[in-house]
């Protein structure tokens, strides 16, 4: 394995950190708030950390190869995390280290459950900072850092197919570098947008930053313990939810419109699907809940369009507490943290494309058992799907299938609560939705869990964020032999 | 640049991996998905799995916008199609691969009806360097510079050579010998820049350069084997042979063909009746030696199949035939063969890269330093660069000994007015030269680069 590129990626990437962290340290000066210091000695030591190891190791061989990649991803992500929880240790935002570890990585991986009891009660500095982790890690780390230094792109290949989500790795430009930062460009406009639209509703500038970059990494962080409910304002839940449901669409289709071709966006199969899920999950649940709110359609209809919308992107904002619908109502969501958004995007799950293939497959399975000798191909976006995608999409899912259960087994084992509640805790942690139900739903926090049961999470929500196969090749021996 | 390559096989690969390390965009077009694939796995490149001459392709790969397409398909028809869609749709300069003689022998009017900027023939390019390999059998290899006027000449250091055991500077004081560039080394695989202080040992692969007379005299001088080639035997008969017999045969020499297919040996002796065509398998050891290969000046092995190519080509070594030129395409062995015996070796796919790269570079560069031609040496370590040296640059007017130059590139030789001047350290470089560079550094395109104040 080429640790010393592997080892000088870190560098650059815990460099692109500290400068992110020293944001809000500044922020922090600005008000005068005491935490100031403990970020300022977080980024101190991060970007010691990352010039050290920029400096002192010059790899033999610049190119990192595909098993290699995946090892990279996750140990950067790991590493990222490690170093991001500094601020929370250093001033001891919450009890102990495992918690602050368990709140980064659930930033970084746009996860957005929370440790907090007591939201309200953190420094701006901080508060900002558990949210630019969302930002960060939505658009991924390894993008920016190949955006920012093209020189890093070459060898990067592999990582990068890595980090990105979705079963294809496709760039909007032949050169990755080139591609990353147009992504980032358009991942900075939709950012300033929403904050723009935030502000014009009436949100201060402050709570509107934090809410910019929450949805855009599609997390769920943010400043106050009934999350968006506290506004009580059907413009600014409206304007979220329609910036969730953006930063859930891939990110490519935006590039097409802003050269012009806006026909794209009709002709994507996998959006049709997006949205399709999504009208259908509203319309339906909308009917299910009216009761919750005294029959009152439009007041249904208002609350469901938006969880609705938090789910599938996997942002997680809560404007009602959803675990006192109807059950049906809840299976619903609870089955839609596991579609997730499009691929390309910064929403988490499985990825609507996954699903809609799977979904293909199993009708083209039955066509089949009934008539063996037709052929048929199955079909995405007007082309024909190659075997070996529909059968890592297949492997895929049974993965995920099983870490939600061996997870579940896990979190169990500390004998805490109840099954629904560990359940829709593993499962919103690999989804990287951020509320379950019962004791984890929308208006509790996950403090009470043991801290067994909170490292448990904290890898399935890396393992969901990565696609899997990165954090679990860190357990394959293949994967650490030397190369040379 | 955006650069469009159809076709990533061998060829189209290996360029769009030198392009990719120059720099630009590069988007790849092939039907076959695992090529695709392959290629955007290790290069830094977009790939489109789809049928380059199909308009749709052409437009998702944006051919609108690039500045130059590269058609390296298997098919000649869908190179000169892809050529022809990208042009109209505004691609800037298309280059095609065409293989058939048929298309050849109209080569100018296609290029012109089509609108092709140039068209590269593998086979054609690769006898035309065998030609030269055989006008100097004790040479591996040959390469001409500024027209012909300057050849830069290959060839392994015996341990009685006059050179070896000297260092260079001292080699230059003998006054009887005539002088030339010592351009650079090969030993134990590496390339070598040699200064004045470096010592030939047996078994280097020397590089010099100096005008056709001088190399012509310094030979002589060592001793070498400078009687011409007059009876060459050729296995194989397909279109390089062609190509071959057809400059040989009017240099006099007596070519004899061995072709193992009764269809195509009598479709040659149609059109080669000057030539000497046996029916007969190239690797049955009987034949060749029925047919006096002990008798031959040089055999040259062109089978479809470069094991045949190597074996054969082993074989007439052993047997003590003076020039034994071997065709081989995988560009990776070329090293392993130099340790076997087999100095002289052409690669089909090798040169069609280097043709193609050579217009590329040039059509890249609109400032600095014109390249205006490329070759590489040593399998890809080093390269031969042919600028014109422009008013404006740096390093005009000053001596060589007084600008630095960058390490590993040596400034070979200068051709000023049709006079080859080999460089001293109190020459200079004036407006309008053409200096040819050696560098073990790839990706230079600009004089600029190399030398400067």
């Amino acid at each position: 394995m080429n640790y010393r590129m592997v080892l000088r990626t870190q560098g650059v990437i815990l460099m692109l950190e500290a400068l992110f962290m020293s944001i809000a340290a500044f922020v922090s000066v600005y008000y005068g708030e005491p935490t100031a210091v403990m970020l300022f000695m977080s980024t101190g030591i991060t970007f010691l950390c990352g010039i050290i190891l920029w400096l002192t190791i010059k790899p033999k061989e610049k190119t990192v190869r595909a098993k290699e990649g995946l090892i990279v991803t996750a140990i950067a992500w790991i590493l990222l995390s490690l170093f991001g929880s500094l601020p929370f240790i250093f001033s001891k935002t919450y009890p102990t280290a495992t918690d602050a570890i368990f709140e980064t990585i659930s930033g970084f991986t746009t996860t957005g459950a929370t440790i907090s009891t007591n939201l309200e009660a953190i420094p701006n500095g901080i508060m900002l900072w558990r949210c630019i982790t969302h930002w960060i890690g939505g658009m991924g780390i390894l993008a920016l850092a190949v955006a920012l230094l093209p020189t890093l792109s070459g060898g990067l290949n592999f990582v990068l197919k890595a980090e990105s989500p979705g079963p294809e790795f496709s760039k909007i430009r032949p050169k990755t570098s080139s591609s990353a930062k147009l992504l980032y460009v358009i991942y900075i406009m939709l950012t300033l947008s929403e904050f723009v639209a935030l502000l014009i509703a009436g949100m201060s500038p402050f709570d509107a930053i934090l809410h910019s970059l929450s949805t855009a990494g599609t997390g769920g962080f943010n400043n106050y313990s009934d999350s968006v409910a506290h506004f009580n304002s059907a413009t600014i839940e409206a304007i979220i939810t329609v910036f969730m449901i953006l930063f859930g669409v891939n990110f490519s289709l935006y590039y097409a419109v802003l050269l012009g071709n806006v026909k794209s966006l009709f002709r994507s199969e996998e959006l049709r699907w997006y949205l399709g899920f999504y009208a259908a999950g509203t319309l339906i649940i909308t009917f299910l809940v009216t009761g919750n709110y005294n029959g009152q359609f439009l007041q249904a209809f208002r609350y469901t369009s938006f969880t609705v919308a938090a789910t599938m992107s996997t942002t997680g904002f809560v404007t009602t507490n959803f675990d006192l619908w109807p059950l049906a109502a809840k299976a619903i969501i609870v089955s839609f943290m596991f579609v997730g958004g499009c691929a390309g995007s910064t929403a988490g799950g499985m990825k609507v494309v996954r699903i809609a293939l799977m979904i293909k497959q199993s009708f083209h399975e039955v066509r089949h058992s009934v008539q063996p000798r037709r052929v048929n191909s199955i079909r995405f976006e007007k082309r024909t799907v190659d075997n070996g995608i529909l059968h890592s999409v297949a492997v895929f899912f049974f993965t995920h299938i099983c870490l939600v259960i061996i997870g579940t087994l896990l979190v169990s084992l500390c004998g805490q609560y109840d099954f629904e509640s560990n359940l829709t805790a593993v499962i919103t942690c690999i989804c990287n939705v951020g509320p379950g139900l019962a004791k984890l739903g929308p208006a509790e926090n996950f403090a009470g869990y043991h801290a067994f049961a909170k490292y448990v999470l904290a890898f399935l929500m890396l393992a969901g964020r990565l696609e899997i196969f990165p954090m679990l090749a860190l357990f394959t021996s293949a994967s650490w032999k030397k190369a040379n | 640049m955006k650069i469009l390559v159809i076709g990533v096989g061998k060829v189209g690969q290996n360029i769009a991996e030198h392009l990719v390390k120059e720099g630009h965009d590069i988007v790849v077009v092939d039907e076959r998905e695992e090529v695709v694939r392959h290629c955007c796995d290790s290069l830094d490149v977009m790939g489109i799995n789809g049928n380059g001459a199909n308009v749709k392709v052409l437009l998702e790969a944006k051919a609108e916008e690039a500045d130059m397409l590269i058609a390296t398909t298997a098919s000649d028809e869908i190179n000169m199609l892809c050529c022809l869609i990208a042009k109209r749709l505004g691609t800037g300069h298309v280059i095609a691969r065409i293989r058939d003689p048929e298309y050849h022998d109209n080569l100018n009017l296609l290029q012109k009806e089509l609108d092709i900027d140039m068209a590269v023939n593998p086979e054609r390019a690769t006898a035309l360097e065998i030609g030269r390999l055989l006008r100097f059998p004790f040479a591996n290899n040959i390469e001409a510079f500024a027209r012909g006027k300057v050849e830069l000449v290959e060839f392994s250091a015996q341990p009685n050579d006059a050179v070896v055991g000297v260092p260079i500077s001292d080699i230059g004081k003998r006054s009887l010998m005539p002088r030339v560039l010592y351009a650079a080394v090969e030993r134990n695989d590496k390339c070598i820049i040699p200064d004045g202080n470096f010592i030939i040992e047996p078994g280097d692969h020397v590089f010099v350069a100096a005008d056709s007379v001088t190399i012509t005299a310094y030979f002589s001088y060592l001793g070498k084997n400078t009687t011409r080639v007059k009876h060459v035997m050729i296995m194989g008969g397909g279109r390089i042979s062609y190509y071959l017999a057809k400059i040989i045969i009017p240099m006099g020499i007596h070519v004899t063909i061995i072709e193992v297919d009764p269809v195509k040996a009598a479709k040659l002796s149609d059109i080669l009746p000057e030539a000497n065509v046996i029916l007969g398998d190239g690797t049955d050891q009987d034949i060749l030696e029925q047919e006096d290969l002990k008798k031959m000046d040089a055999f040259v092995t062109l089978s479809d199949r470069d094991e045949e190519n190597l074996m054969t080509g082993l074989f007439a070594t052993k047997l003590g035939v003076p020039k034994v030129i071997v065709k081989n395409n995988r560009i990776s062995y070329g090293d392993v063969l130099k340790t076997i015996g087999l100095d002289s070796m052409v690669s089909p796919k090798s040169i069609t890269s280097d043709s193609i790269l050579r217009y590329a570079r040039g059509a890249i560069n609109s400032e600095g330093t014109k390249v205006e031609y490329l070759y590489r040496l040593m399998n890809g370590k080093a390269e031969v660069l042919e600028f014109t040296a422009k008013a404006s640059d740096s390093y005009i007017g000053i001596q060589l000994k007084d600008l630095t130059s960058k390490t590993g590139t040596i400034v070979a030789v200068i051709v000023r007015n049709s006079k080859i001047i080999i460089p001293f350290g109190n020459d200079h470089i004036e407006p309008g030269d053409r200096v040819i560079v050696i560098s073990s550094i790839t990706g230079i395109t600009d004089l600029n680069e190399v030398i400067s104040k």
